[in-house]
């Protein structure tokens, strides 16, 4: 029996203690609006920055129209599609009136969507869709245009001409399968460009620069990187392992520890994904949606910023106003 | 009886599973279901509670196997693996087939299923009996190589499965709209025939006496290396059988399903009191530990809890349980030896 006494003294412990830090009250039944965010992992500064928007709009909304909204985070540690359908379905047992999800795998939670739906809880998509499934709306970039805008920009510093390869992240995910797409869609409109391969690698910083050093080695004639997501950019390893006179990168993200390649000239464009819009957009939609009662249409397209050394300190000034921290003060107090 | 009812681990991990769903209904609060209308408390409603045994059943179905594996000495790291493996394989063959009657199609998705797991359990238990080495370094490779061919024969697509065994896996059978009782139904089968396996069987027995003390199994003319295989071969089975009713229940699979699952089966099996040296363990202790790991990441959630703490809260309780049961272990031991001496 000690066992399972330990198994308890531990978890009602370590929850308390846990509980302490980060918890809100159990709630009952009250009016206002509860929205469950779940992105595709807890772990990836881009869902963390949508996160700030979400709970920033639930305040603006709850201020102006005076009901309480409330954002729940239910996102997984790590990417898991079947854990997303279960929080979804977790969501709406606990009473949330609607639910906001980035899917890591479709056909996963297109079940878990539509019994959610069912059972009179609105579903609706950002950043990777559903389309099969019940969501009644979807805000996000259009991916084959992001891949192609990623291959022109960085034709264009390439003077149309070289050898490239592309940075792709987790093959899984199809939203980033459409990315690779239309990069090389694109890049049939270049008759000098070659892509010697597409690379993907598990999601961390750490991981995807070590996949570009490796590849960087294994094909030394390499001048260009069409990166459909900036994970090597997030640690500054790069910066030091690539020449910026020899080699290019063009990159999907513009989050605060990848300006330095901007500055440097390494990554002279950066496609940025307003991400903290991703909350702050989608919650305001919801909120019309259910509250208002008002249409939303089911495609709400988000457009890249392009981040540039000419706009870096504008980029810089509206990270920190999303809520980014880590901005250095340096590109604060540029133009 | 009633000692021995008391003294049982089964009935601790219930009244542990009881005292932590108590406090879970206690402090939940309640909500207004959207469909009816009526106030219902947010932890004790027969949704949340057919979603909880939901989510273990794919870990405890698992577990039941990885617990023979580990009443026999061994451990098997690769079931999140064959999890992929045969989900995946599954999902290509009913896709290359095409469409099929709802039968067919069951037989065929069922039977490509458990018959990568058989192989792949098989797989595991010839290496590890046939090259005498440790099931660990063995199942270690396995996990990545199984994974791998996963990965490169689904092109790390995640592929549909066809409808009609989604609306098997998701049959309400009566219950009601959105409950979907199927996948808790098969755990407590799988647990059933486990535990008749482990307890009322000869060959139950003898996986006991493999784990306790596999020398002495050998002296007393035990056939050590089928024992051993025929422990890999039901884990790969049983993985096999998890992956098509998680498949089937969430309409998809793709390699990267039942990445990380192994820990947690293992886990599972390790807090329902198996011992990792072997010739301890129980089916239904192995189903009642999935099912309190999943309803303590339950009540991460229904607590409202910064969910970020859900792996130290786990990894702590399971370090702290296992530590504490050997610790008592060692105080009885001791107290029987100096009842001995004196």
């Amino acid at each position: 029996m000690t066992r399972w006494f330990g198994i308890s003294f531990a978890t009602t412990a370590i929850a308390l203690a846990a509980g302490c830090e980060g918890a809100t009250p159990a709630t009952t039944a009250k009016p206002g609006l509860r929205v469950a965010v779940i992105a595709k992992a807890s772990d990836n500064p881009v869902f963390l920055s949508a996160r700030t928007g979400a709970e920033a709009a639930a305040k603006e909304l709850s201020q102006k129209h005076g009901i309480p909204v409330e954002i729940g985070w239910l996102t997984p540690a790590k990417e898991d599609g079947q854990v997303q359908a279960q929080r979804i379905a977790q969501a709406v047992n606990e009473g949330f009136n609607a639910v906001l999800i980035s899917c890591s795998d479709a056909g996963k939670v297109n079940g878990a969507i539509n019994d959610a739906v069912d059972r009179g809880v609105p579903v609706m998509t950002f950043d990777s869709d559903a389309p099969e499934s019940k969501r009644f709306a979807f805000y996000g970039v259009d991916d084959i245009k992001t891949g192609e805008a990623v291959m022109n920009e960085l034709a264009a510093q390439m003077g149309g001409k070289g050898p490239i390869a592309i940075l792709a992240g987790n093959q899984n995910a199809p939203n980033l399968r459409k990315r690779v797409e239309g990069v090389k869609q694109a890049a049939t409109k270049y008759p000098g460009i070659t892509i010697v391969d597409t690379f993907y690698h598990v999601e961390t910083p750490q991981d995807a620069a070590a996949e570009v050093i490796r590849v960087q080695n294994a094909y030394p004639q390499l001048r260009g990187w069409a990166m459909i997501g900036g994970w090597p950019l997030f640690t500054p390893t790069l910066l030091t392992d690539l020449d910026p006179a020899r080699t290019k990168i063009v990159s999907v993200d513009a989050l605060p520890p990848e300006l330095a390649y901007v500055e440097k000239g390494l990554a002279p464009v950066l496609l940025a994904q307003p991400t903290y819009l991703w909350g702050y957009v989608s919650v305001q939609r919801i909120f019309d949606k259910v509250q208002l009662k008002q249409d939303v249409p089911q495609i709400i397209p988000m457009e890249l910023v392009r981040v540039t050394k000419d706009n870096l300190g504008t980029w810089a000034r509206q990270l920190r106003d999303w809520g980014f921290s880590d901005v250095p003060a340096a590109y604060l107090n540029m133009k | 009886m009633i000692r021995r009812a008391l003294a049982s681990s089964q009935l601790g991990l219930v009244l542990v599973i009881v005292l932590l769903g108590t406090i879970l209904t206690i402090s939940a609060g309640s909500h207004v279901d959207p469909r009816s209308g009526l106030e219902i408390n947010s932890f004790l409603n027969s949704y949340t509670l057919i979603q909880t045994a939901t989510d273990a059943s794919f870990f405890a179905i698992m577990a039941v196997g990885a617990t023979l594996v580990i009443i026999a000495g061994g451990i098997d790291l690769s079931v999140g693996s064959i999890y992929a493996l045969a989900g995946v394989a599954a999902a290509m063959v009913l896709r290359a087939m095409g469409p099929m009657d709802s039968l067919a199609t069951f037989a065929v998705g069922a039977g490509v299923a458990l018959g990568v797991g058989l192989v792949c359990g098989t797989f595991n238990g010839l290496m590890v009996v046939g090259l005498k080495v440790h099931p660990f370094i063995i199942t270690l490779g396995t996990m990545w190589i199984l994974r791998g061919i996963a990965f490169v024969t689904s092109e790390a697509q995640s592929i549909l499965l066809p409808g009609s065994l989604t609306a098997v896996a998701k049959a309400s059978l009566g219950l009601g709209a959105a409950l979907y009782p199927v996948p808790m139904l098969v755990m407590l089968a799988v647990t059933a025939c486990g535990s008749v396996y482990l307890g009322g069987t000869v060959m139950g027995r003898h996986i006991f006496a493999v784990g306790g003390n596999e020398e002495a199994s050998r002296f007393a003319g035990l056939r050590i290396g089928r024992i051993k295989t025929g422990v890999f071969v039901l884990s790969g089975l049983l993985a096999g059988l998890a992956a098509f009713i998680g498949a089937s229940f969430y309409g998809s699979a793709s390699s990267a399903d039942g990445t990380g699952y192994e820990l947690y089966v293992i886990a599972s099996a390790v807090v329902g009191g198996a011992s990792l040296s072997g010739g301890k363990g129980s089916a239904v202790s192995a189903m009642l530990g999935a099912l309190l790991i999943v309803l303590i990441r339950q009540s991460i959630r229904t607590l409202h809890f910064d969910q970020n703490y859900e792996w130290i809260i786990i990894g702590s309780a399971v370090v702290i349980a296992v530590v504490l049961d050997q610790a008592s272990a060692r105080f009885t031991a001791r107290r029987l030896a100096r009842g001995t001496g004196r």
